[in-house]
């Protein structure tokens, strides 16, 4: 009378909405699962549950609002809304949404930090050469920026940014 | 020289002439060959390898996507071409290899469009369409890096794909895998709560993998082409490029 739960249920029900996992292969940890271990993917990865381990994609890292990552994490660009302990370091683009918390260092080329974002830790970005002297000084005053770089903010409002 | 592999259900009434029709396609196209009847109990593998030896170059499997998972899961391993004629309903294999069902294709058998296919393996069996563990308390390890499991009290369901499209029914889609890009797709969902009428599912973790180990306290049901078993751990593993297939130029990857 009733049909068994089966991922055959739906076949044929949207055969409209066809997706091909052909070029991009995507890597998404839901929302009550959990991963152990290093985790590394050649495709985009999404974070919407608890992952304790390395992250590492070539490609573009998605961590949701209500995610938590315990480990460092490496990506070629990074949108963070959830929350990571570690070190982040992305190649390009690094976004952190209003309800992101970093508690780690911070490396990227170009930084965007929404209003309400929590950073504690140090920041580090590429692009910018500074002169040795002007690096020590910086070290010695305590700026903690890295002394060969300068914070780069699209669009946001500093001030309500937290950075430590 | 082509050998046919008819599943039995190809003895009904109602697909007489539609076989029939067929038969003379593949006449007309010069590939017609000897036809074997598949039984319940038949094992695929030693029939496949009886005729390769007695010089069988193309081994064309005509039936549906179980008749597909029957005969690969078994034969995948032997060195010949394979075909497909899909006939009647449950044909989502043939869709994805862009072979259209009935007389159609034979057209797309006549052209020899080869491609090499990737294939799982479990538990000393190859499966070539999807994988399915049942709702179960299981942990998953994968490729020896990271394990995956879900809140203590949580069952998870395993959907391992490879030809067999994967249907998300919270986002209503359709997912297609590609079978040639070196990886096997897992999806795994938590069950949220079961009622009478319908298990209820939270959104899918997906990991793309090469190997992965599956174990749980308790003996878990494993469906695999249509085969079930009990198991309390398993190991899934990627065979890269094991099957030569003839495809059509709709295919979905």
């Amino acid at each position: 009378m009733f049909q068994r739960p089966s991922p055959n249920i739906a076949l044929g029900a949207n055969e409209n909405n066809i997706i091909t996992r052909a070029d991009e292969v995507e890597t998404v940890v839901g929302p009550s699962v959990h991963v152990e271990g290093d985790f590394s993917s050649e495709g985009n990865i999404i974070v919407k549950g608890t992952v304790s381990g390395n992250v590492k994609t070539s490609r573009v890292l998605n961590v949701e609002e209500g995610a938590k990552i315990f480990a460092n994490v490496r990506a070629n660009d990074a949108v963070i809304s959830g929350e990571v302990k570690g070190d982040v370091k992305v190649g390009e683009k690094l976004e952190l949404t209003s309800t992101a918390r970093i508690a780690g260092d911070i490396d990227c080329k170009v930084l965007v930090v929404e209003a309400g974002a929590l950073i504690h830790g140090k920041i580090t970005m590429k692009g910018i050469e500074m002169p040795e002297k002007a690096e020590k000084r910086d070290v010695k005053r305590g700026l903690g920026f890295g002394g060969k770089s300068r914070l780069s903010i699209e669009d946001t409002d500093l001030a309500s940014a937290t950075i430590e | 020289m082509y050998v046919y592999l008819y599943d039995n259900f190809l003895r009904k009434g109602k697909y007489e002439s539609l076989v029939k029709s067929m038969e003379n396609r593949l006449t007309d196209f010069g590939i017609a060959g000897k036809i074997i009847r598949l039984q319940n109990l038949t094992n695929a593998q030693e029939i496949v390898e009886d005729e390769v030896r007695k010089g069988a170059q193309t081994i064309v499997i005509v039936g549906n996507d179980t008749t597909f998972g029957h005969v690969l899961s078994r034969a995948a391993s032997a060195e010949v071409v394979f075909g497909f004629l899909p006939v009647g309903p449950d044909n989502a294999i043939a869709e994805i290899l862009g072979i259209p069902s009935g007389e159609e294709a034979c057209e797309v058998l006549s052209r020899r469009r080869k491609v090499k296919l990737d294939v799982g393996w479990v538990n000393n069996r190859y499966f070539v369409s999807r994988l399915v563990v049942e709702p179960a308390e299981i942990s998953i390890v994968y490729d020896e890096k990271f394990k995956v499991f879900s809140e203590p009290g949580k069952r998870l369901e395993l959907v391992v794909c490879n030809l067999m499209p994967y249907i998300s029914e919270e986002k209503k889609e359709k997912i297609v895998i590609h079978p040639q890009d070196g990886k096997l797709e897992a999806f795994l969902r938590p069950v949220v709560r079961k009622n009478m009428f319908k298990v209820l599912y939270e959104e899918a973790s997906v990991f793309p993998f090469e190997e992965m180990v599956v174990s749980g306290n308790r003996a878990f049901t494993v469906e695999a082409d249509g085969k079930k078993s009990k198991e309390t751990k398993i190991k899934i593993k990627l065979a890269k490029k094991k099957v030569e297939m003839v495809v059509g130029k709709n295919r979905y990857f």
